[in-house]
């Protein structure tokens, strides 16, 4: 899969940077400091944001140097105070210094001048021009043909705030934010070790969108990591806005509703899975972080579940693996009750149904098409209103559309019952991926329970079930431990058990003693599915499926 | 290849919508019946004569409710059931659809002439259901059974399922008797089907509107009135009281039921509710058999018309001395009316064959002969578990 798209954007790439790529042939820097100004103005259009600061500096004769930044994107005090102010400095730094014959000029006001935490000297061209970009500031010296790096980026940003889509009762209430160092500062608070390491990865031909891959070293399989890493070199692409283009572009099957990557915007769910030895994709300019692999389970558990008490939980988790059935087949099997199976409703029920029937024109399954259909419209339309009218759609959608629809004889009230009972099932899953898996499945169940009754929803079952069987998260069945079962594994599955019994385990695609037959077809790596070969384990049987700590 | 592949798909779901809703019927495209009456035409082109009872919704639920009856009988005749169920769409706009039948009453005189031909049709039909119950009506039409207007529950055919359910667990002297039941019993050699008789008292014309709900007391009710046993699948007699006590006794099937005795001029009223019946056959010699028969019975005093003194346990061994007698009484009072039938509902050639089945084989084609002379135990033990609120009785001196 991200062999097509990288070739197509590797293309839009060329012709839209056709400048930019010329200008790359002369990868070194001119020793006329007036030159490289020039060319930095240049290259960016004498984009007005872009400063530069020419000043004089050294003893005899003084030296030209120019410092370079985009106002906005670096911290300006801490360029006046400590990179500017530090360099005026030198003039009488260089006078008290006993011996300045040995180094360079560059190299005496790299180690004694400049002020900042980080600076380093870079001569390739497009890493300064780069860095510039980022926010940091370029210090050049008329004579040579390198700058100095100083870092002042300026991450400003939104502040932690509550999390907006995974709401909990009781738990943190801090969530990630658009700014990538301040999200890998959370999950440093949560884990201590010095086993928490990072990746820093490069995505995007023009957004050089920063991605940090964390991992806990001993706890994650090296494979996996390797392959995480590998499925990331690959990508090929214009821009990377949201993590959500990097999940699509490295999970392993594109053709599928199900999600097999686990986003997140909680720093809590982030180092829990962690632990559990997963791979999280910190993308920039996105609060939202992937965690993989992925398994069906996953998508049902929520951080509560680990702050609330055992059996709570385990009522919890239940209700929502039942919200999932309900929201899968509801409709359907409201229809192929009424249609096909007319002899399993109880008659007095059936009575009922029959009376609210009498005057609706359609059949049931246009009449829960339609209901269905308006029922995504105002969810639509929902996310989309204004806060100010919000209230106008929901008072619409629900009274004039709901009643009114009965009223008027489009549809039965039983209808309309069994349509808000899916709707509301389907905000009862955590994950929302999960739950929008389920809304594009339902239409299926609807069309199929139209057509056959029961017997095309069992038809519907056993293709949906084969299906996610054939899924695999970087290797990992999607649906373990349920297939393959271990009852070992089911400690934190559909049941909840208490702490104790949660034994901590490493996520891994290959169990030792199982499956040795699939590690013979080696697939490359770049290639959609099946990597179980490429990543497999190192022999630990850990939990393959998901013990949040 | 690829494309070869995706005509593949795309062919499939073609046929996925060629084939489907073939039986797909919407709820508004269908005629609900509740129950059934099966009478004798009058000739042989019209021998079967189906009445299907209804389910009108609107009248029952809806808002668009026109007052009219909850119900709505259509009658339709011909040779054969299939063809008489056939019919009946000349006059019902919508699909006949049996699923929900609670209720088969066949009339008393289709019963006496057999009931195979009928009892084939209910179990091939797949719609109909076999825990549907049946009756007998007894020596009326069993149409004018289906036309009476209930006041409570507006269905009549649940009305009547209701009726049964209640009076076998409180009075006993009937039980539940579904389709299934029939089947087997029919089936049974030797014996035969049994089946609760229903019966309507009073104006069954004035039944027939609302009307019948105006007055406090109705104009017409339909009522649970006896078992009717069958030889095979003929109908061959009534049972009634005692021996309908003791029928359901021997069928397992008696749950609660009331004892009235008398003991040295005092009145006691038994509420039985708990029985164990074990009906067992010592059949070494085939062409001998013995039935034994032992029942434990748990009661409780219900009501106590005299001055005995319960306090005291011999009074009270006298009473369940009573009690035994009377229940012993029932059962042969039963076994004896089977005997007098020739009909083996009881079970007892099953009794024999299980624990002979060798020597059944060479009894069975004269079953009938060892039914009538086979020696046949009773052995009743009742105890009393309670005396309810009160243990002294009111007509006892201070």
């Amino acid at each position: 899969m991200s062999a097509e798209t990288s070739s197509k954007s590797g293309k839009t790439v060329s012709g839209a940077g056709e400048g930019h790529s010329r200008a790359a042939v002369v990868r070194g820097i001119s020793e006329e400091l007036a030159e490289t100004l020039d060319r930095i103005a240049g290259e960016l259009g004498g984009s007005p944001d872009l400063k530069m600061r020419k000043l004089l500096i050294g003893t005899a004769p003084p030296v030209q140097a120019a410092v370079v930044y985009i106002s906005g994107l670096s911290a300006e005090d801490s360029i006046n105070d400590f990179v500017i102010g530090s360099l005026m400095k030198v003039n009488q730094a260089r006078e008290q210094a006993p011996d300045p014959g040995g180094e360079s000029l560059m190299e005496y006001v790299m180690e004694r001048a400049l002020e900042t935490g980080d600076a380093r000297i870079k001569e390739d061209w497009n890493d300064i021009i780069l860095a510039v970009l980022s926010g940091e500031t370029a210090v050049f010296l008329n004579g040579y043909a390198s700058a100095i790096i100083c870092d002042t980026r300026d991450e400003e940003g939104r502040a932690i705030d509550e999390p907006t889509t995974q709401l909990v009762l009781r738990g943190p209430k801090d969530s990630f934010v658009e700014t990538i160092g301040t999200n890998i500062t959370l999950i440093r608070r949560r884990i201590k070790t010095p086993k928490l390491w990072f990746e820093h990865l490069t995505v995007g031909e023009a957004s050089k969108t920063d991605v940090a891959m964390m991992f806990i070293k001993g706890t994650v399989d090296k494979k996996l990591v390797d392959e995480v890493r590998s499925r990331i070199r690959k990508i090929k692409i214009d821009a990377v806005l949201e993590s959500g283009y990097i999940e699509e572009l490295i999970q392993d099957k594109t053709f599928t509703p199900f999600p097999t990557i686990y986003n997140t915007e909680r720093p809590d769910v982030v180092a829990a899975n962690l632990l559990e030895g997963r791979v999280a994709l910190i993308v920039d300019g996105t609060p939202f972080v992937l965690v993989l692999p992925a398994v069906f389970p996953q998508f049902f558990q929520s951080p509560a579940d680990y702050s609330e008490r055992v059996d709570i939980a385990i009522l919890m988790r239940l209700i929502r693996y039942g919200s999932f059935i309900i929201l899968l087949f509801g409709p359907s099997m409201y229809i192929a009750l009424t249609t096909f199976h007319y002899e399993m409703i109880p008659t007095v029920l059936l009575v009922s149904l029959l009376a609210q029937r009498e005057n609706v024109p359609f059949p049931a399954l246009i009449e829960a098409l339609l209901m269905e259909g308006v029922f995504e419209i105002l969810r639509e339309a929902g996310i989309r209103m204004p806060r100010a009218v919000g209230q106008t759609v929901s008072v619409v959608g629900g009274l004039i559309l709901g009643q009114a629809a009965v009223e008027a004889g489009f549809v039965t009230p039983a209808m309309v019952i069994v349509v808000s009972l899916t709707g509301i099932a389907s905000f009862a899953i955590p994950a929302y991926n999960m739950s929008i898996a389920g809304r594009i499945v339902r239409f299926g169940y609807m069309i199929l329970a139209g057509m056959f009754g029961f017997y095309g929803i069992t038809l519907g079952m056993i293709v949906t079930i084969a299906h996610m069987n054939s899924l695999r998260s970087f290797g990992v069945p999607y649906l373990s431990p349920f297939v393959p079962l271990s009852f070992r594994e089911q400690q934190d599955t559909l049941l909840r058990l208490p702490l104790w019994f949660i034994r901590p385990g490493t996520v891994s695609p290959t169990r030792s003693g199982e499956n040795q037959t699939d590690q013979g077809k080696l697939i490359d790596s770049g290639h959609e599915d099946n990597l179980s070969p490429a990543v497999q384990a190192k022999g630990k049987t850990g939990l393959l499926d998901s013990t949040e700590e | 290849m690829r494309l070869q592949r995706r005509i593949a798909a795309i062919a499939v779901c073609c046929l996925l919508l060629l084939a489907g809703c073939w039986d797909s019927v919407e709820l508004n495209r269908r005629a609900i019946v509740a129950g059934m009456a099966i009478d004798k035409g009058p000739s042989p082109e019209r021998e079967y004569m189906l009445s299907f009872q209804i389910i009108v919704a609107d009248e029952i639920t809806g808002k668009n409710s026109r007052g009219n009856s909850p119900v709505v009988l259509y009658t339709g005749t011909g040779r054969s059931m299939y063809e008489a169920l056939s019919n009946a769409s000349k006059q019902i706009a919508r699909f006949l659809s049996l699923g929900h039948i609670r209720v088969v009453i066949i009339s008393e005189e289709f019963a006496r002439e057999g009931i195979k031909g009928i009892m084939d049709t209910l179990e091939r039909e797949s719609e109909a259901r076999l825990t549907s119950l049946m009756f007998v009506a007894r020596g009326q039409m069993a149409k004018d059974c289906m036309t009476l207007m209930t006041a409570l529950g507006k269905i009549p055919a649940n009305d009547l399922v209701g009726k049964v359910e209640n009076t076998s667990s409180t009075f006993g002297y009937n039980f539940r008797m579904e389709v299934d039941d029939i089947i087997r019993g029919i089936q049974v050699p030797g014996g035969g089907a049994l089946m609760n008789g229903v019966w309507v008292s009073g104006d069954k014309e004035t039944g027939k509107s609302n009307e019948n709900m105006h007055d406090i007391t109705p104009a017409a009710i339909l009522r649970i009135s006896g078992i009717a046993a069958f030889k095979g699948d003929k109908l061959v007699g009534w049972l009634d009281n005692g021996e309908a006590r003791g029928v359901a006794l021997l069928q397992h099937r008696l749950t609660q039921t009331p004892v009235v005795v008398h003991t040295d001029g005092n009145l006691i009223v038994f509420n039985i509710f708990d029985n164990s019946v074990h009906l067992k056959a010592r059949a070494a010699d085939p062409e001998h058999p013995v039935i034994m028969i032992r029942i434990t019975q748990q009661a409780s005093i219900k009501e106590l018309n005299g001055n005995l003194d319960l306090m005291n346990p011999d009074m009270l061994k006298r009473a369940e001395a009573e009690l035994e007698e009377t229940t012993k009484k029932d059962v042969e009072k039963a076994i004896q009316i089977a005997r007098s039938m020739n009909s083996d509902y009881l079970g007892f050639g099953e009794a024999v064959e299980r624990s002979n089945p060798r020597g059944w084989k060479k009894i069975e084609d004269h079953w009938d002969d060892v039914f009538a002379r086979c020696e046949v135990k009773v052995q009743v033990k009742a105890v009393t578990q309670s005396t309810e609120m009160r243990s002294r009785s009111m007509k006892m001196p201070e």
